[in-house]
């Protein structure tokens, strides 16, 4: 515990400098092998303090005062709230990481009523326990350092469970659950690790350690002298998705630039792409091979620090070959299936994608055997479903679940299924006396499933007499009410499949159609600006993740010379040509006027008007028909548009003045082709918009016909798609068809009527034809 | 061909709607579809609900039911693991599914029923010989008396046509029965009856065993007898005079026609309907057979026979060696069988013949379970869908007779299935509310407006279900008996003689009562649940709901099993023919206003009241339709009074010779118009919703008047006992 401590408080002496020193100082490294450069490695490099390069040349002692650093949570926070929570991810080492000795930092504080008796906070790693502590910080961020036993950790992905089991001090209802929070700091958790070898990155596929920063974010920066050549955008557009499959972390953000900056750090990586003569422009030293043919290596350049990537060659075609040697280890062929969503890094296991009728054992999604003595308990997994999935209107999966309760547990108490966050199925508990439910089959409604990664929770609400009368530590027992078996199944059954134009979904989901085509994808942006390169780069990288495989683009075709192929449109508004913005539907004047409007002062009659009905709802015989209505939509989701025979007109989308990025997709003017316009009111507006959207939480809202995100990066608005093509994109067959036409008369009531109607006249007829012609007659 | 081509037409028809209907759709397009349909025939019901029109709303109907039934068979059952639930909703399946069969098998039926054939009684027809057979068991001589009397009087040539009275209660066996008593009985019967025949000019037949029941004894008589034709009454139903006229001529049109029968017309009300005093306004329960499904099963050429009011061709039943007795429903049986050798059927919608039905409930439910069981043997010793020789629409149409004798089974399950949820909280029926709402509701309100379609003149709302409720408590035993032993039944003669004299409970009531307690302790629980457990208000209220429904079934069924106290038990019909009254010796010119089986009720002018008393004798002279001649028939005055056109005087006959049995026949039966015109006064559809809210109307007051009768029930039985206990003191 003392050991642990006193690495704390180096670790904080250590870190507080680290951010000034890290830009200033060119280190003199040159004097020893790159390898050893300790300090300047991407994934380590607040260890490069002042007082560490020092010591280094002092060859002094290397222990706790170099550790390289390892931020662990991927996330930008991360909050373990209500009774039982847990998260599970994994982390990449290098061999060197994995060998050396490490310690765990953990930061976290708690709310004030977490009973610290009675909560508990864990953490494990690939599966051994290696913090296990009461939850009992709640006046101050605690930090806890711990080392981890030697063998613990290995090469390749590291698994890192953490749980919170809290119990509330004084309150026993269901309501006092959601006060319980425990809120893990991503800046103080994280490995250090001892050496200086651990921090440096060797091979090129060493960087898939790269890791996060202290705010959970992971940044390439692509160094490309010659930017201005239009040969470099396809290859630095493909290495950037070549990098950001490799490194597959959630929030990966790319900036490209002609000379680079020396900033370093955590989750940052320099990346110097161009052909042998122009390296001279930013290199201290061009490597004497890149004259000779594509190389893929990692140097140690005195301008931009040990651990940089360097991919060159005698001129681009090398520069390519050599990209392609990196794309080799991560691409995956057009034709195969995807059986997986890779999603390691910020969620264990991986997402199994279902393309089909398929039935999943919790155990295999992650979701083990679950014993609970609280009032409420939520765990959840993920299922991926594919780009042209299209049963949300009809379609039901299936939970077969195992569980039981115990005697304890009062009718009322209910388990709730949800799909996306939102409520999907609802089991009431009407029985008392405790029961063992056997794969008790729980209809999940397909409505809020989206193509990709989908989050299905199941949680359940447990009423007892003991809970209602509270007595003093009774929010505490132990007596066990609940148990969900990992022996339960997800049940898919055989789905439409047929993708829609436009659906912005798809591209969020696995970037479709952009990861099918045969053809390399017109990329119509500016090269001029690095800020758009950059977006395009991100985006591009956001993509071929969410593809699972590399998009490769075309940036030379002109906007006019798209014709009836797929084109995604990454410019600012004024630079979009007109034709273009009306054929993806944003009205043509909005080039010049968003960006200028102020957000009106006026209320927002509507809004108003909804807050007024809100209010008067339920009073009265007239707010008894308005529940009625109420639950008409709840129980059948009948609205208007479902009542349509002909879809809507669709009207031309105007941006708003607090939107600061729009993202429209719309299928081309001759068939067959997918154009999306990525779009803000400029350039620097589009990158900090790109890197807005392709955040993780943001980048899965991404969907409709246009998303918008707004200032701050956090608001995400859609607008549903009302007039859409279907594409093709499974062989013909009857059974797909059959549901292709129930999801869309599912979406359509009234249309299935009418033809209902038709159809049933047709067979009153031809009845009428038959029993004219056949028995007796008169 | 073109054959071909109708068939192939509706084949893709039907293939359409039924991926339609099988598609997995959402919750809310299936209520908006829904919806749209049940508007849909609503408004074809108000506009045109006959012809093509009526085929449309029927197939939008059908549209509905598949979806519920491709719904309810994906969605709704019961995880199999846990049996508890399943096997109860299983059954609850089975028998839902069994009534959309059911529904299926009569939609073939009388999707188009031939109309009525037009009249031959006027047309040049051949006459051939013909036996007239009326087998009796132990029914009364005057009964007889009449039916004979009226049989003697059908206008046909006298060489042609020979009645026989087959009288199995007068056999050899009978009269050296070990009993003295009944041997005495049989004795005195045979004789009596020997001589009413000569009297009337019947021949009277009898045979040395009793063997093979009614079948056996017609077959006796179709040995002894050698007409043309053979046509057959029961011991109660007396056939007007143009009876032959009517039925004869079809035999020459066809020569492989085997069965003429003509429905059945009763003169008294069926326990059910006199309870509930709906004899005189609403179709009688077999109207619906007779008036419908006897005309669908004709445009199928299956039309079969019913044991009486029905002409059959003696060549064919020498084929199958006379009337088949397996069973002890003999005339279904034999007509599958000439059916299947390729014999063909005629079904004249006319009433010709009037008849009586059982008057009390024991006596009803007693004739209900011959014909279950009956129909069970056939089922099961003949199969009809496997039979060979049939055609299919012949074998649909056995299938829909014969199974839906079934009818107990679903009934009791929809009966008991509520109180699963209700007291065991078994789930059943895997639905939400909002499901329920959008499928269920859909469904049963489709259903009955189908049936409305199908049947709305000639059967409301609801009254199917109750007839079935109350034949269900006590045909449930007698059906799986039958299943279990299917050849232990035995021939029993419907009583149809007996009168109510004082108003009481059936003898069969009490498990009326019962069932009815329990249901209303189950409403009494649907309360309970809804307020002790609102999480699952939803499910309790809507079980809760359908389990109402059973109650106000079950409380209109205590109604029925009250039996009515009524001296009158017979139908009157109205007549209107001119007579001369004899009082006192003096003539006096009067009408016959109206007639029943016992007496009749005259107008009579420029009498005076004083001359008139009570139980006076007194005759009604009038001229026969018969031949033309005048006869006085001696009858007592029961009562009159003074009207406007005179005195209507009410007059019971006193019938003592043959001739006098002649003047009654002539009187009631002669006349088959009038009593057309009974059926059509009542034939009238109140359309769903007036039907239905008469129908809770009535089971309202019926659930009443059943209470009120339990209790004096109860009342008279506790003084009863008093009384005796009270004796026993003395």
């Amino acid at each position: 515990m003392r050991a642990g401590l006193a690495t704390l408080t180096l670790l904080l002496l250590g870190v507080t400098p680290a951010c000034p020193q890290a830009g200033v100082s060119p280190f003199d490294m040159s004097t020893e092998r790159p390898a050893t450069a300790a300090p300047v490695a991407p994934p380590q490099q607040n260890s490069a303090t002042p007082a560490q390069a020092a010591s280094d040349a002092g060859k002094a002692a290397r222990q706790a005062q170099s550790p390289a650093r390892r931020y662990l949570v991927p996330f930008s926070e991360l909050v373990l709230s209500g009774e039982y929570s847990r998260r599970a991810w994994s982390v990449f080492l290098t061999p060197e990481q994995a060998a050396a000795a490490t310690d765990l930092h953990l930061g976290y504080q708690n709310a004030v009523v977490v009973a610290p008796e009675a909560s508990r906070l864990e953490l494990s790693v690939n599966g051994s326990s290696v913090i296990g502590i009461p939850i009992a910080s709640s006046d101050r961020a605690s930090e806890i350092s711990v080392r981890i036993p030697a063998g613990v950790l290995h090469a390749g992905l590291n698994d890192i469970v953490m749980s919170a089991i809290q119990r509330h001090r004084t309150d026993c209802t269901i309501e006092s659950t959601y006060e319980l929070w425990t809120q893990i700091d991503p800046s103080r958790t994280f490995f250090t690790f001892e050496g200086n070898q651990a921090g440096l990155w060797k091979r090129v596929e060493d960087l898939r350690a790269i890791g996060v920063d202290e705010t959970g974010e992971t940044k390439f920066n692509l160094i490309v002298p010659s930017m201005g050549q239009a040969a470099s955008t396809a290859p630095v557009v493909r290495l950037g998705e070549a990098l950001a499959l490799m490194a597959n972390m959630p929030n990966q953000a790319f900036e490209v630039s002609e000379t680079g900056s020396k900033a370093a750090g955590p989750g940052m990586a320099n990346i110097v792409v161009a052909p042998a003569a122009d390296l001279s422009k930013v290199l201290a030293s061009v490597p004497a091979n890149a004259d000779a043919g594509p190389i893929a290596t990692l140097i140690d350049d005195p301008t931009l620090g040990p651990s940089t990537l360097l991919v060159s060659g005698p001129n681009w075609q090398a520069v390519n070959l050599a990209i392609d040697d990196i794309a080799k280890q991560v691409d995956r062929p057009a034709g195969s299936l995807r059986t997986s969503l890779a999603t390691r890094t910020w969620r264990t296991p991986d997402v199994p994608m279902l393309l089909d009728a398929n039935t999943l054992k919790f155990s295999g999604l992650g979701v083990n055997t679950l014993e609970f003595s609280g009032r409420r308990v939520r765990t959840d997994f993920a299922v991926g479903v594919p780009s042209d999935f299209y049963a949300e209107a009809y379609g039901h999966a299936t939970i077969l679940l195992d569980a039981a309760y115990s005697q304890d547990v009062l009718p009322g108490s209910h388990i709730d299924v949800y799909v996306n966050d939102n409520i999907a199925a609802t089991v009431p508990i009407t029985t008392a006396g405790g029961e063992i439910l056997r794969h008790l089959p729980i209809k999940v409604t397909m409505r809020h499933f989206r193509p990709g990664d989908n989050t299905i929770a199941i949680e359940a609400v447990l009423l007892t007499r003991a809970d209602t009368v509270c007595a003093p530590g009774a929010a505490s027992s132990d007596s066990k009410r609940f148990a969900l078996f990992d022996s339960s199944e997800f049940v898919m059954p055989d789905f439409a499949r047929i993708a829609r134009t436009p659906d912005l979904g798809a591209i969020s989901g696995t970037g479709f159609p952009y990861g099918r085509a045969q053809y390399a994808l017109p990329l119509i942006m500016d090269r001029a600006q690095p800020e758009i390169v950059s977006a395009g780069v991100t985006l591009m990288a956001r993509m071929s993740v969410a593809a699972g495989r590399l998009i490769a683009v075309d940036s030379s075709t002109a906007a006019s010379a798209v014709a009836d192929r797929n084109a995604l449109f990454i410019s600012a508004i004024s630079q979009v040509p007109p034709a273009v913005l009306a054929q993806v539907g944003i009205s043509s004047d909005s080039s010049s006027t968003w960006g200028e409007t102020v957000s009106s002062i006026r209320p927002d009659t509507e809004t108003t008007f909804d807050e007024w009905r809100q209010q008067l709802r339920g009073s009265g015989w007239r707010g008894q028909i308005s529940s009625f209505e109420d639950w008409m939509r709840q129980t059948f989701n009948i609205s208007a548009s479902s009542l349509r025979v002909f879809p809507e007109p669709v009207a031309l989308y105007k941006p708003q003045g607090n939107a600061s990025l729009v993202v429209a997709q719309e299928a081309s003017p001759t068939e067959g082709g997918t154009w999306t316009v990525i779009t803000a009111p400029n350039a620097s507006a589009l990158l900090d918009g790109a890197r807005a959207l392709t955040a993780q939480e943001t980048w899965r809202q991404l969907g409709g016909h246009v998303t918008t995100v707004e200032t701050g990066g956090d608001k995400v608005q859609t607008v549903p798609v009302t007039r859409f093509d279907f594409v093709e994109t499974q062989p013909f067959s009857l059974a797909n068809y059959r549901l292709v036409v129930a999801n869309w008369l599912s979406a359509n009531a009234l249309s299935y009527a009418v033809v209902l109607t038709l159809f049933s006249i047709l067979l009153g007829l031809a009845t009428a034809g038959l029993l004219g012609s056949l028995g007796r007659r008169k | 061909m073109r054959k071909l081509l109708i068939v192939v037409q509706w084949a893709l028809a039907s293939v359409c709607v039924i991926t339609l209907v099988t598609l997995p759709i959402s919750l809310e397009t299936q209520l908006v579809a829904g919806m749209c349909v049940l508007v849909a025939m609503m408004l074809l019901k108000l506009v045109r609900p006959d012809g093509i029109w009526r085929l449309v709303a029927l197939a939008f109907g059908t549209a509905i039911v598949m979806r519920y039934v491709y719904w309810r068979t994906t969605s709704t059952l019961p995880p199999f693991n846990q049996l508890e639930n399943f096997i109860p909703g299983f059954m609850l399946y089975l028998a839902e599914m069994y009534s959309v069969m059911m529904l299926a098998l009569s939609l073939f039926v009388v999707a188009l029923p031939l109309p009525s054939r037009p009249s031959r009684a006027n047309s040049n027809d051949r006459m051939p010989t013909v036996d007239v057979f009326i087998p009796t068991y132990n029914e009364d001589p005057e009964l007889l008396a009449n039916t004979m009397a009226a049989a003697r009087g059908m206008d046909y040539p006298a060489g042609k046509v020979t009645v026989w009275l087959l009288d199995d209660g007068g056999t050899l066996q009978k009269r050296n029965s070990d009993k003295i008593v009944d041997a005495n009985n049989a004795e005195r019967r045979h004789a009596q009856l020997q001589k009413l025949c000569a009297d009337l000019g019947v021949n009277y037949l009898t045979r040395d065993r009793n063997e093979h029941a009614k079948a056996g004894n017609l077959n006796n008589g179709l040995s002894r007898s050698g007409g043309e034709l053979v046509a057959v009454f029961d011991a109660d139903h007396a056939p007007a005079r143009d009876f032959l006229r009517e039925t004869v001529g079809y035999f020459d049109e066809d020569p492989r026609l085997f069965l003429v029968q003509t429905p059945h017309f009763f003169l008294n009300p069926d326990p059910v309907e006199r309870n509930l005093r709906t004899f005189e306004k609403m179709p009688s329960e077999n109207e619906m057979f007779y008036g419908i499904i006897q005309r669908g099963l004709d445009k199928w050429n299956a039309s079969f026979f019913c044991g009486s009011a029905a002409v059959l061709r003696r060549s064919a039943l020498v084929e199958t060696n006379g009337f088949s007795g397996v069973s002890i429903t003999e005339d279904c049986e034999t007509a599958i069988e000439l059916h299947a050798r390729g014999w063909h059927s005629v079904y004249v919608d006319k009433p010709l013949i009037a008849g009586l039905q059982p008057a009390t409930f024991a006596s009803f439910i007693g004739q209900r379970s011959r014909w279950a069981q009956g129909m069970m043997q056939i089922l099961r010793f003949r199969f009809p869908p496997l039979k060979r020789g049939l055609s299919v629409p012949q074998r649909l149409c056995y299938m829909s007779s014969t199974l839906f004798w079934l009818f107990p089974f679903p009934r009791a399950i929809f009966l008991v299935a509520p109180l699963f949820y209700l007291f065991f909280d078994l789930q059943i029926f895997t639905a939400s509310g909002g499901e329920f709402m959008a499928y269920t509701l859909t469904y049963m309100i489709v259903n009955l407006m189908m049936q409305n379609y199908l049947y709305g003149a000639f059967r409301w709302p609801w009254v199917s279900e109750l007839y079935e409720y109350v034949q269900t408590v006590h045909l449930l035993p007698a059906v799986i008996s039958v299943i279990l032993n299917p050849r232990k039944p035995t021939f029993k003669v419907t009583a149809k003689d007996e009168s109510i004299a004082t108003s009481r409970l059936s003898e069969i009531a009490r498990p009326f009562f019962v069932i009815f307690g329990i249901l209303l302790l189950g409403v009494a629980m649907t309360v309970y649940k809804v307020y002790a457990e609102p999480f699952k208000a939803d499910v309790t209220l809507v079980v809760g709901g359908w389990n109402l429904l059973n109650l106000i079934m079950a409380g209109c069924a205590l109604g029925v099993v009250s039996e009515r106290g009524e001296r009158a038990a017979t139908r009157r019909v109205k007549v209107h023919r001119r007579c001369d009254f004899e009082i006192n010796g003096k003539w006096h010119q009067g009408t016959i206003e109206d007639v029943s089986a016992h007496g009749a009720r005259t107008t009579v002018l420029g009498v005076q009241l004083e001359d008139l008393a009570k139980d006076a004798r007194a005759g009604i002279r009038f001229k026969l339709f018969a031949d033309g001649t005048e006869a006085v028939l001696p009858v007592t005055i029961r009562n009159f009074e003074r009207t406007s056109d005179g005195i209507a005087v009410g007059c019971l006959y006193q019938a003592s010779e043959a001739v006098h049995h002649r003047l009654v026949a002539d009187l009631i039966f002669a006349n088959s118009k009038q009593w057309e015109q009974f059926q059509l006064s009542r034939r009238g559809n109140p359309g769903l919703l007036r039907g239905t809210a008469w129908f809770l109307r009535m089971a309202i007051f019926q659930t009443y008047r059943g209470l009120v009768y339990f209790w004096r029930d109860m009342r008279g039985r506790t003084s009863m006992t008093a009384a005796q206990l009270a004796e026993k003191r003395q």
